[in-house]
């Protein structure tokens, strides 16, 4: 029974691993629209109103657009908590990953969603997402420094499970659009609110299950 | 077809020797400007009847249906305008357009009978030859092709009626059309079992797009449109808008797509292949912003993205 749980524990793994692996593969061709630099690219396309408006929208954007990929490869090296033969591998990660998010990232993506599609509602939503993505990073730096590492451990799983709303976010859009076919902005509405709040909700009912 | 070739050759060689003889004859006795001018340029006659005719243009013949995939013998329907731009003594000259394809015509006119025979040059495959009737303001007659076996409906008719064409900035697709795009059905395999048999069976399902009535409600012509406009619109909704303008200029669409909303209309009237010229300035800016619109929806509407 035991070493039954155990394989199915260890099956999860691995297809999580998998499924981690070929997202953040679709992520990576995403970030590669952006290089070289240009103001018109990709989703830029419709965002021309902000770049000329604003001179400082494109030095944000491109600072997330940057910074996110590697905050996704860390976040996922440094929580599966193994240091592959290399010393500290899992606290330099960890490093890392705090210091894109809490200076680079997460500010960012809070300015971007200042001015986010989809109207007040979407806007409101990245919002906050970037203001929980912060502080929940921030409260799992501060936990480790401290050494409290169960605390740390948890703060860590919320944070990435912000992360991973990259991911959840565009999975969701594929979906509903090929359910639905909605109007474009009224399918982001809904993504907005939907790429982050089950992950969150998915972790807090980890956490109080002590599975976490 | 060579007959007529060598005709055609030899009544174009006789009015110009009829002109060079005039030429040669006043240039020897007068200096005067306005009489060598006179004799220089062949008169034209009829120059009430120059205009556009427009309307319907039938013929027999094979159509592809979009859904089944197949071909079947039925009648095709389309819009054509002929463009009479100069009438001589011995010839006439003008256009015609159909499906965004403008091939010039020469031919004659018979006083009498008061018929056109217009021919296109046959350098296409799709030229033909005009044989038509002007009854006041209207010219019904027919056509046929040169190559009967290029072209799916060899044997066409004519009913046209002589319109004005004037740019108006104010006209919209009528809120009666049907706004449903019918040339690019997407095909869904769907399953369902079988009642007598209980096997699982395959049927292909087609799905349309339609547009919304924003095509209604906004004008590409009048109004400088905004990315705020446009952000929540479908595809097809933002290429109706960017095409009104073209068909606002009288544009003739090479995509069945687009010549079927617009002939819903009664003011559209396809004057000329390529009308990109009498674009306004902000009718030009709203075009290429609604293109940087349709790119996006175009590759990432349904793509794992944002």
């Amino acid at each position: 029974m035991y070493f039954a749980k155990k394989n199915t524990s260890l099956f999860f793994k691995i297809l999580l691993i998998i499924g981690f692996g070929y997202f953040f593969w679709l992520m990576l061709t995403i970030t590669m629209e952006y290089i070289p630099f240009n103001t018109e690219v990709s989703f830029l396309m419709i965002k021309q109103t902000e770049v000329r408006q604003r001179p400082e929208y494109l030095s944000f954007f491109y600072v997330h657009v940057y910074t996110s990929i590697f905050v996704l490869l860390f976040g996922f090296l440094a929580i599966l908590r193994k240091d592959f033969g290399l010393k500290n591998f899992h606290r330099n990660a960890g490093k890392i990953y705090i210091f894109l998010i809490l200076l680079l990232a997460a500010p960012s993506g809070i300015y971007m969603g200042i001015f986010a599609n989809g109207g007040l509602y979407s806007k409101i939503s990245f919002v906050i997402l970037g203001c929980l993505w912060w502080l929940s990073t921030f409260k799992a730096y501060h936990l480790a420094r401290q050494k409290k590492f169960k605390a740390h451990k948890q703060w860590m799983w919320r944070s990435f499970a912000l992360t991973v709303s990259a991911i959840t976010l565009r999975m969701w859009k594929v979906i509903i659009v090929y359910l639905f076919h909605p109007n474009p902005m009224d399918v982001y509405q809904i993504i907005s609110w939907l790429g982050w709040i089950p992950n969150f909700i998915l972790i807090e009912y980890l956490i109080t299950k002590k599975l976490i | 077809m060579k007959i007529l070739k060598l005709l055609l050759i030899s009544f174009f060689t006789m009015g110009l020797i009829a002109c060079k003889k005039d030429v040669k004859t006043t240039d020897s006795s007068k200096d005067s400007l306005t009489a060598r001018k006179d004799s220089a340029v062949v008169p034209e006659v009829y120059k009430e009847y120059y205009g556009i005719y427009t309307g319907e243009f039938a013929g027999e013949g094979r159509i592809y249906d979009n859904e089944t995939d197949e071909y079947y013998n039925g009648t095709e329907y389309k819009k054509i305008s002929l463009k009479i731009s100069k009438i001589t003594k011995d010839s006439v000259y003008g256009q015609s357009i159909v499906d965004g394809n403008q091939r010039p015509f020469r031919g004659i006119f018979n006083e009498n009978t008061k018929t056109f025979v217009l021919d296109e040059p046959g350098n296409d495959k799709t030229d033909g030859r005009f044989e038509v009737k002007l009854t006041r303001d209207s010219l019904t007659g027919n056509w046929n092709a040169f190559n009967k076996s290029s072209v799916k409906a060899p044997s066409k008719s004519l009913k046209l009626i002589k319109k004005t064409f004037v740019y108006n900035p104010n006209f919209m697709l009528d809120e009666n059309s049907d706004l449903i795009d019918w040339e690019n059905p997407k095909k869904f395999v769907e399953k369902y079992i079988d009642e007598e048999t209980g096997k699982a069976e395959n049927y292909t399902a087609s799905k349309n797009r339609i547009a919304s009535d924003a095509v209604f409600k906004l004008n590409a012509s009048k109004q400088k449109l905004t990315e705020k406009d446009l952000k929540n619109l479908r595809k097809l909704d933002m290429e109706i808008i960017k095409n009104s303008v073209f068909a606002r200029h009288g544009y003739s669409f090479k995509k069945a797509t687009y010549r079927n909303f617009f002939e819903q209309t009664d003011w559209y009237i396809p004057v000329s292949n390529n009308v990109d010229n009498d674009l306004s300035p902000m009718e030009k800016e709203n075009v290429a912003l609604l293109n940087r619109f349709i790119n996006y929806a175009e590759d990432k509407y349904d793509s794992f993205g944002r």
